[in-house]
């Protein structure tokens, strides 16, 4: 590994074309797609994103000259990176709204268990609608991000049928995870069927990106219920980060496992 | 399940305790330079306007990192970072109006955007690839998965706000 990978001038090309990348996004600035009652929110963010995508090496040959591979690694890490101040930022959000968290605090609490309902949703689509096989396991037991890539890698392998289930979940979260996450919650809260504090705090999934856009979306929808927006989701977020694993660990994986035996024995 | 081996993401277990803090601490002072910047074309507000409040998120983001490096926890660095962050501004610790007041300068999502184009430009062509091969069916998946896990949440929680006001 080369001594200075910090400051290298492959580098610093790579921030400048982040740099021209984020100017382009914000000056486009929040855009508000009315449909019916609701409306499709477009954060900067996405617009980053897409032309990342768009500028990929692996996309766009004429950038194979500056982003080699190396520098591709090297975005990698600054994903982790540029995400903390973002991290630290939605912290300060949830100090001066520490009193709505306590008086929300068993709301809080449980909806973590409520991250297990990706098991209810999408399990039965897996193995029923769609008819997969073991993948089923990796691919529906969570949210599939980095920790939960991890788990599926020390138990299993990826390289495991799990493996490659947990993979392709990854995968497609990482390219429209945001998208998702920043149209679901405001249709569900067009629905008018759910307190704002818990479509807030449900925000709280443990991906930085996915949080972003979740609360991008509500905090447009609802520009006056903001403060108390970001500090449900930002302490919920926290709650994720602690306990995430260890719900992945010891409920959601074996209870998937579980399910998926009984649903086809004959695959074990 | 033929040829995933040589689809296999590379994962590498990113040991917190092994990172170089000097290095990260760089790192992290071209992310909120970018930030700062992000802000100002987003919100108007300039460098110098919001240097306190960008300076603060950087120290609780520098804290952290050490934290994570030094303390023999099992807690990610994002843990301690957000725990840094909350407790500076809990009503009651020394300084946390002036606090909350410099950080309510910087706008969250101008934030996030720096570590979306990053993202985009990181994609290697091997998760191109994964997610080609995996087909529509993971995409469905995918959003079951997505879908699931925000909607458990939001159900419990609006139950349990329910039951408890």
């Amino acid at each position: 590994m080369p001594k200075s990978r910090a400051l290298g001038a492959d580098t610093f090309v790579l921030h400048g074309i982040v740099l021209a990348i984020v100017i382009v996004a914000e000056a486009i600035g929040v855009l508000r797609i009315p449909i019916g009652i609701a409306a499709i929110v477009l954060l900067p963010m996405l617009y980053a994103f897409a032309m990342g995508i768009a500028i990929n090496p692996n996309i766009t040959r004429a950038t194979q000259r500056y982003l080699t591979p190396r520098v591709q690694k090297f975005a990698g890490g600054m994903i982790t990176i540029a995400i903390t101040p973002f991290v630290a930022k939605f912290g300060t959000t949830v100090g001066p709204q520490i009193d709505a968290i306590i008086e929300a605090g068993p709301a809080l609490i449980l909806q973590e268990i409520g991250n297990l309902g990706t098991i209810v949703i999408a399990f039965p689509v897996a193995v029923y609608l769609l008819g997969m096989g073991r993948e089923t396991v990796g691919a529906v037991y969570s949210i599939d991000r980095e920790p939960n890539l991890a788990l599926i890698a020390e138990k299993y392998g990826l390289d495991s049928p799990e493996g490659a289930g947990v993979m392709g979940v990854y995968a497609t979260g990482t390219l429209i995870g945001t998208f998702i996450f920043a149209i679901m919650p405001t249709l569900i809260h067009a629905t008018g069927m759910f307190d704002i504090r818990a479509l807030a705090m449900s925000c709280g999934v443990g991906s930085g990106s996915m949080l972003a856009a979740c609360t991008g979306a509500l905090t447009t929808a609802v520009p006056e219920q903001k403060d108390l927006i970001l500090g449900l989701a930002g302490a919920s977020n926290v709650l994720t980060y602690a306990t995430g694993l260890y719900v992945g660990l010891f409920i959601a994986l074996p209870l998937t496992q579980w399910l998926f035996r009984k649903a086809r024995p004959e695959l074990y | 399940m033929a040829n995933t081996e040589n689809l296999t993401l590379e994962i590498e277990s990113v040991d917190e305790r092994k990172a170089n803090v000097g290095e990260t601490a760089l790192l992290l002072l071209i992310a909120c330079v970018i930030g700062t910047i992000a802000n100002y074309v987003a919100t108007g507000v300039g460098a110098l306007e919001a240097f306190p409040g960008m300076a603060i998120l950087f120290a609780c983001s520098v804290a952290g990192l050490l934290m994570a490096r030094f303390v023999p926890l099992a807690l990610p660095s994002v843990a301690w970072v957000s725990l840094f962050a909350i407790v500076i501004t809990i009503p009651g610790f020394p300084g946390s109006a002036w606090v909350v007041e410099q950080a309510t300068k910087i706008n969250f999502l101008s934030l996030a955007t720096p570590a979306l184009a990053y993202g985009g430009l990181a994609l290697s062509a091997k998760e191109f690839a994964i997610a080609r091969k995996s087909g529509w069916k993971i995409v469905i998946v995918a959003i079951c998965v997505m879908l699931g896990t925000y909607l458990g949440s939001v159900v419990i929680a609006d139950l349990t706000l329910r039951l408890f006001s």
